[in-house]
């Protein structure tokens, strides 16, 4: 092995070891410029990439319709419209992510994609302050250090700032949990400067959506992303056929799916979130129905929101 | 981000991007995600000169990954909360407006959305000190009424003056301009003109919907699209420069249901981060110029508390009583 790694040392040499020798990547970091860069490997971190990642699967047992899961690999997508608790969700799972194993979290690093400056973290913070029981500055800003936050202002952009998020994943070995809030706010943009080719205004979120399956399965993250209930319930009953119905109790979920289909396919779970009109308490209550799409188990939970995050019923 | 060029960055040669064109990679997207060994082999190019090529495109055009603790420091510093003046409207606010995120105000015709933008202006103004850009797009400013407002406040003129000088206001009356305003105020932030007073804490668009709604409705999605780009440049001035921003919507009626929610479709609902209700008490007794604010969205109050307001003719009842408890 140290041979290989003398062999590195020159730029050409790398991505073949990449592609060949060993499935976990050993991408550089980019120290410099140059195009001879200094290759160096802490063995920790070799030891750590060697056993894997972290297991996330008790992270949120009731979101999930299957047990145990989330496994590596799967990629989760957040359905609903305004208001209904997606972000809050989301901030959520990264606290029970970030907080350290003595106070009930799991201790693992946290990539955040905020596509649409959604992201509020005042509020990460005051819920990791209800949940730690001597929250000090120091261990709050000791639970941060595990998130890390990126904003991204067009689909282009996304699709740069993905690779480049590459040699992230590589010397972050800790980090499991990858989320995207919202993968749907550049479409309307998109479909602008597509013109009438649906292929072209699609173009940049396949490729999007193709790059981050490949990261997903490669080092074994978990992918969370939020999409936005944007068009309007079909009234057309021709296209109603068209869109996927699922009936689970007493809730009817009305999908239009309109992201690209390579999106669609590469989903695992969808969590679809909407409002629960609950007249006996004064508190605003929502719902998800959690689906699993290759086993079609479906469940429905309640849940509202405190001062302390999401609390489900 | 776009088309590959000389000296976009060190080591792209003319002579790259000519034989890179000729196998039709014509964009910095378009070079990244290709398979650079292939790239190579075609155009005769050396892998090693594309490889440092493509990384140093990658961190010219991508987005930075920023560490929590960090930005929470750098928020702890730079996020400041704007008093409205109006101190029940302040309490749904959990203070005022918060910078760094876009509030909206919706209601429906002569709910008071324009009074509110009135009162905060001065109000950042006056007792803050502090520099407001105000866009007007339905013509509903109007400097005597923010004289009135603040003459309620101080009834030294060289204070009134100073207070109007620093409200910017720009008329506009198509999407179009409302942009070229913004894009303006980023311009003037980033050269750093500033003022004697400081530089902009505060945008007031009364009303984006006005400029919005024309361009809505119909078969092509041009008017989405616009509308979305307003989105991302508000968004984008309130986090990135630190600046609160506050816009006012009318209502539609629901198809169903026939209630009353915001304008401009559920694309926009997920623009602001708060949203206010605002409309006029019914009933015997009521005095006029109150009216009822309900918080429909919020980051951090529970929806659904409401409060009164009222706005006379010299702002807020405190101010009122306070500017005739000072006269003999």
């Amino acid at each position: 092995m140290s041979g290989d790694f003398r062999r590195a040392e020159s730029g050409t040499e790398i991505c073949l070891i990449k592609q060949n020798q060993f499935p976990h990547c050993f991408c550089l970091e980019n120290v410099s410029f140059c195009s001879k860069s200094v290759f160096t490997l802490r063995s920790q971190e070799l030891l750590a990439r060697l056993e894997g990642r972290s297991s996330l699967k008790d992270m949120e047992p009731f979101l999930f319709a299957d047990e145990g899961s989330p496994i590596h690999g799967d990629i989760l997508e957040f359905h609903g419209p305004e208001g209904t608790g997606k972000t809050e969700m989301l901030y959520h799972l990264t606290a029970r992510c970030i907080l350290p194993k003595s106070e009930g979290g799991l201790e693992v690093e946290v990539l955040f994609i905020d596509t649409d400056y959604h992201f509020d973290m005042l509020r990460l913070v005051t819920i990791l302050e209800h949940r730690l029981s001597q929250s000090t500055e120091d261990i709050i800003k000791h639970c941060l250090g595990r998130f890390f936050l990126v904003n991204c202002s067009s689909s282009n952009q996304l699709l740069i700032t993905l690779y480049s998020l590459e040699t992230m994943f590589c010397s972050h070995p800790s980090l499991c949990l990858f989320i995207l809030d919202s993968l749907s706010a550049f479409y309307w943009i998109d479909r602008g400067n597509g013109g009438e080719s649906l292929n072209l205004q699609e173009v940049t979120l396949k490729k999007c959506s193709k790059f981050m399956e490949k990261l997903v399965k490669e080092y074994h993250l978990v992918l969370f992303a939020t999409t936005q209930t944007i068009m309007q319930k079909s009234s057309n009953s021709a296209e109603k056929s068209s869109s996927l119905k699922f009936s689970c109790e007493e809730v009817d979920i009305d999908y239009r799916p309109y992201l690209c289909k390579s999106w669609q396919q590469m989903v695992n779970h969808r969590i679809f979130f909407s409002r629960h009109d609950n007249s006996e308490s004064s508190n605003q209550m929502f719902s998800i129905v959690s689906c699993h799409l290759k086993s079609n188990n479906i469940i429905k939970r309640l849940f509202s929101i405190r001062e302390n995050g999401v609390h489900f019923c | 981000m776009g088309v590959l060029r000389m000296g976009l960055c060190p080591g792209l040669t003319q002579e790259m991007i000519q034989l890179l064109r000729g196998m039709g990679i014509k964009t910095v997207v378009d070079l990244v995600s290709s398979d650079l060994e292939e790239v190579s082999r075609k155009c005769c190019l050396s892998y090693k000169a594309l490889v440092s090529v493509r990384r140093v495109l990658l961190v010219q055009f991508s987005s930075f990954p920023f560490n929590g603790a960090d930005l929470y420091e750098e928020l702890k510093t730079s996020t400041a909360i704007l008093a409205t003046g109006i101190a029940s409207l302040d309490k749904l606010l959990d203070s005022g407006l918060y910078t760094g995120e876009v509030t909206e105000i919706t209601g429906p015709p002569a709910s008071g959305k324009t009074q509110v933008c009135l009162c905060t202006a001065a109000n950042v103004a006056y007792s803050l000190g502090q520099n407001v850009l105000y866009i007007d797009s339905t013509g509903g400013l109007m400097a005597s009424r923010l004289l009135q407002l603040l003459q309620a406040r101080t009834e030294d003129e060289e204070e009134q003056a100073g207070a109007l000088q620093r409200i910017h206001v720009v008329r506009v009356f198509d999407i179009f301009q409302m942009l070229d305003a913004l894009q303006d105020l980023r311009g003037t932030i980033s050269q750093q003109v500033t003022s004697a007073s400081g530089p902009v804490k505060i945008v007031v668009v009364d009303s984006v919907s006005a400029v919005v709604s024309p361009l809505l409705g119909g078969q092509h999605s041009e008017g989405l699209a616009l509308m979305m780009q307003l989105a991302r440049e508000l968004k984008t001035l309130a986090r990135e420069l630190g600046i609160a921003v506050l816009v006012t919507n009318h209502v539609t009626r629901e198809r169903d249901s026939g209630k009353l929610r915001p304008a401009l479709g559920r694309s926009w609902s997920f623009v602001p981060s708060t949203r206010v209700f605002l409309e006029a008490r019914e009933g015997p007794g009521a005095p006029a110029g109150c009216r009822v604010a309900s918080l429909t969205k919020s980051p951090r109050q529970p929806t659904g508390i409401q409060e009164v307001i009222e706005i006379g003719s010299c702002g807020t009842p405190e101010q009122n009583s306070s500017l005739e408890g000072s006269k003999p």
